[in-house]
């Protein structure tokens, strides 16, 4: 009998089949969050590209590949880097030559050795132009990469096999940070053999294996009990692909995820109430968030300008109002968390008075019109109105200009915005992720200088940094750009934003990662609940 | 019949070769670079050189047009810039769990639709009418979105009854089969209502009430039947809103369907991805629009095509 008939004969049976499918979903209502060894993640808003490390170009695709995969070298969860494949490495005196000593006796999840033809045949893969990398960039320091992923070798000169656990790598000129760059997912070391859908059914040597991966819902990891680094002890991780925060909120609340990313906005509510307030766990992340202030427009292109918008914005009302206080303000690119952050060194301090008479200096006493570009994201919304509004006080008016996030890049990497509100998270942990990418001359757009600031005294010392072997010397260096550019003011310094987790009171041991590949799970546990 | 199918199966071509035209002049009047995507937020131009040119994307207008022409001619919707993978086999993963979806919603929408209306039609002005009316308001007023996350507060956070999201057993089906059937089980509701209203007046149900034939007999057998022609014209040109709303309801409810895997397509600028989603689902609509037609001369002989 259709159901249409049946709720027709009386009233009193709809309530009754109301009553009875009422009683059905609670009697299937999950249990599932008891004595299970698993670990639910729900930190992702997307699906990962691909489980091949050689597509590796966003956090969730690179974290995944992190459980899956190892390089020569790792971070851990305070951004150290430390060993991994590699147990330790030589450098020549003039830091142009690497020696990898691997470490012996490790296998992949199908069983084979590890030797040393993997790690050259992994680079070799990464940038050869056949495989439609997006990112080879961290392994172009290795001589003869660009030569051969422009297809003009035939194999990567700087990659040498020295013997079956040993491998050299020579670079065209010194880096001090190249072991940083081999901590990248993109770095992570594939065996020789591999199958047409690599990115599917991905085989590494790291810490978890793939059990099953749906796509846009869920990807399951199981422990590799073979680990060199000791195997997990969970039995299992799964990272749930949940797209809207509101409902990773309900998951969590709901108990059936372990692990919740507190979206920027949401962050000040989950600090209020004392019962998730207990919950929360932060680590200084190497995130600058700031204003991009193109250096090649209009009024822009005056140093007094740009550091009259730095005084004429109240950044710590802002990060206290709208961002629960989670950061630290900037006085500079560095991370505090970094070498070569000057750490007494003061912010621009909220002065309108003194925006007001640096604009009168530089001739525009009456204010200018200007376009404040950002991206669809609510918690960059509420900070653009914010500074609108500082702005305008000190006559400056700022028409906001919001776009679709690949609109919004586009647009600033092609010098099309005035200013624009973004933020920037480290590949790697050192200040040279920071100075270099952001500011530096030969990064303007697509490289990632959206200001378009060039300072022929600070590219020099960048660049003389990145190949400076005394580690000492480099941390000045760094200071000392840090410092040259503060005065510039390429950007309105907004601040490092501390990032904001959930986790459930039945979880041990979880640590808020200050990198986003630095936690891969080794020593957190889920007690029985 | 047969011939009518033919036909439709005909004039279906010039439509879908204008949505393939279509979909691909708008994403390159679209601002968004797919090549910036695929790298990320650090690049080096040489590599953004290189793909431009590995994907064809340095070649003129006309060029791209055809190469992408020329793989759907051969039935070959090509691989996804973003993942490499095959756009023809995402869709057949994920379709499936949007039928699912959207297939629910309607036959919920239908049972409880039709039966709010012809309840509501029993007893006009009654406190079942009025009480649909209001859910009829609602559900049409509300945006599923916003509906969505309701649904989830209550049933998951509060009461604990229902999985907040995800896809697996049929228990995961509920909320979001709801939130994606709501306004149209609002609309479904009204027009029974009114369609039947429309009925009970006529002569043949005064006439069948006359010879005695029980209340039930006349409101199901004679009067439902009849009212039912225009409300199922209404759901086939419906089945559109359920292809756009499940984009949002699956968004919502962490549901692996078509309409999620398009938005991602979108927000990464995967042109094959979304020229691949666009022209198939333009396919299913003209599919069903074909079957509304058919199932409409079926339900009442006075149509006829010929």
């Amino acid at each position: 009998m259709p159901p249409s008939l049946s709720l027709l004969r009386s009233r009193s049976s709809l309530s009754s089949i109301a009553l009875l499918a009422l009683a059905t979903l609670a009697a299937c209502r999950g249990g599932e969050a008891a004595h299970r060894r698993t670990l639910v993640d729900a930190r992702d808003r997307y699906d990962p590209k691909s489980l091949d490390p050689a597509l590796s170009t966003d956090v969730p695709t690179g974290r995944a590949v992190s459980y899956l995969f190892d390089g020569l070298t790792r971070f851990s969860a305070d951004a150290k880097v430390g060993p991994a494949l590699a147990t330790r490495w030589d450098v020549s005196p003039d830091g142009r030559t690497y020696l990898f000593h691997l470490r012996p006796g490790v296998r992949f999840h199908d069983g084979t050795l590890l030797h040393a033809s993997d790690v050259v045949h992994s680079f070799t893969r990464v940038l050869d132009p056949a495989n439609k990398s997006g990112r080879p960039w961290p392994l172009y320091p290795i001589a003869g990469a660009r030569a051969f992923a422009a297809g003009k070798a035939a194999t990567v000169a700087g990659l040498a096999i020295v013997d079956d656990s040993t491998v050299r790598i020579s670079l065209d000129t010194a880096l001090a940070i190249f072991p940083k760059l081999l901590a990248m997912p993109v770095a992570s070391v594939v065996p020789a053999k591999i199958s047409p859908d690599f990115g599917e059914h991905p085989v590494g040597t790291g810490a978890w294996t793939l059990v099953s991966w749906q796509h846009d819902d869920f990807v399951l990891l199981a422990r590799n009990a073979e680990y060199f680094g000791g195997a997990p002890k969970l039995d299992s991780l799964m990272i749930r692909i949940i797209p809207e925060p509101s409902t990773a909120v309900a998951e969590f609340e709901s108990g059936n995820v372990d692990l919740l990313y507190v979206p920027e906005a949401d962050a000040p509510r989950w600090e209020q109430t004392d019962e998730k307030k207990a919950l929360l766990t932060s680590a200084p992340a190497l995130r600058l968030w700031y204003v991009a202030l193109n250096t090649t427009r209009g009024p822009l292109k005056d140093v007094r300008v740009r550091q009259a918008l730095n005084h004429a914005v109240d950044v710590h009302t802002i990060l206290d109002k709208l961002l629960g206080g989670r950061g630290r303000l900037a006085a500079g690119v560095i991370p505090p968390t970094l070498e070569g952050a000057d750490t007494a060194r003061a912010p621009y301090a909220y002065d309108p008075a003194a925006a007001k008479r640096l604009l009168a200096a530089a001739g525009y006493a009456k204010g200018f019109d200007i376009e404040l570009w950002l991206p669809q994201d609510p918690a960059f919304a509420r900070v653009a109105e914010s500074i609108q509004s500082y702005l305008a006080a000190v006559g400056v008016r700022a028409k906001i200009v919001q776009r679709e996030s690949a609109a919004a890049r586009e647009a600033s990497r092609n010098g099309q915005t005035d200013m624009f509100v973004k933020d920037w998270y480290a590949d790697y942990p050192d200040a040279e992720n920071f100075l270099y990418p952001l500011l530096h001359g030969a990064n303007r757009g697509v490289g990632g200088n959206v200001s378009f600031y060039e300072n022929p005294a600070y590219d020099r010392i960048v660049s003389l940094a990145r190949t400076e072997q005394d580690s000492a010397k480099r941390v000045t260096m760094y200071a000392k750009a840090d410092s040259l550019e503060f005065a510039d003011a390429p950007m309105i310094y907004l601040f490092f934003y501390n990032e904001l987790y959930a986790v459930q009171p039945w979880v041990k041991g979880f640590v808020a990662p200050t990198i986003f590949n630095g936690q891969k799970f080794l020593d957190v546990t889920v007690t029985p609940h | 019949m047969g011939a009518l199918l033919l036909r439709r199966a005909l004039l279906a071509i010039p439509t879908l070769a204008g949505v393939v035209v279509v979909a691909f002049l708008l994403l390159y009047v679209a601002p968004g670079d797919p090549v910036l995507e695929m790298v990320g937020e650090r690049a080096d131009s040489a590599t953004i050189v290189r793909l431009r040119k590995e994907l064809h994307l340095d070649e003129s207008l006309p060029r791209q047009f055809a190469h992408y022409a020329g793989g759907v001619v051969r039935g070959d919707l090509g691989r996804s810039f973003i993942t490499g993978r095959p756009i023809a086999r995402d869709i057949a993963e994920r379709f499936p769990k949007t039928l699912e979806l959207a297939g629910s919603a309607m036959l919920l929408a239908i049972v409880v639709g039709v039966s709010l209306g012809v309840l509501s039609a029993r007893h006009p002005g009654g406190w079942i009418d009025r009480g649909a009316l209001a859910l009829a308001y609602a559900g049409v007023s509300f945006p599923v979105y916003w509906v969505g996350l309701l649904l989830i507060l209550l049933f998951a956070v509060v009461l604990h009854w229902l999985p907040p999201s995800g896809y697996g057993r049929p228990v995961f089906l509920v909320l979001p089969a709801l939130a994606l059937g709501s306004r149209s089980i609002a609309f479904l509701a009204r027009m029974t209502r009114s369609s039947m209203l429309e009925v009970l007046s006529s002569d043949f149900v005064r006439t069948s009430r006359a010879k005695g034939a029980r209340e039930k007999v006349v409101l199901l057998h004679h009067a439902l039947r009849n009212a039912l022609i225009p409300v199922i014209s209404v759901l086939g040109l419906d089945f559109g809103s359920y292809l756009t709303g499940s984009i949002l309801t699956e968004t919502v409810f962490s549901w692996p369907g078509i309409g999620r895997y398009v938005v991602n397509a979108i927000g990464r600028r995967d042109l094959p991805a979304i020229q691949g989603t666009v022209l198939f689902l333009s396919v299913v609509f003209v599919a069903v629009n074909v079957i509304t037609d058919l199932a409409y001369a079926a339900a009442d002989p006075r149509i006829a095509y010929d």
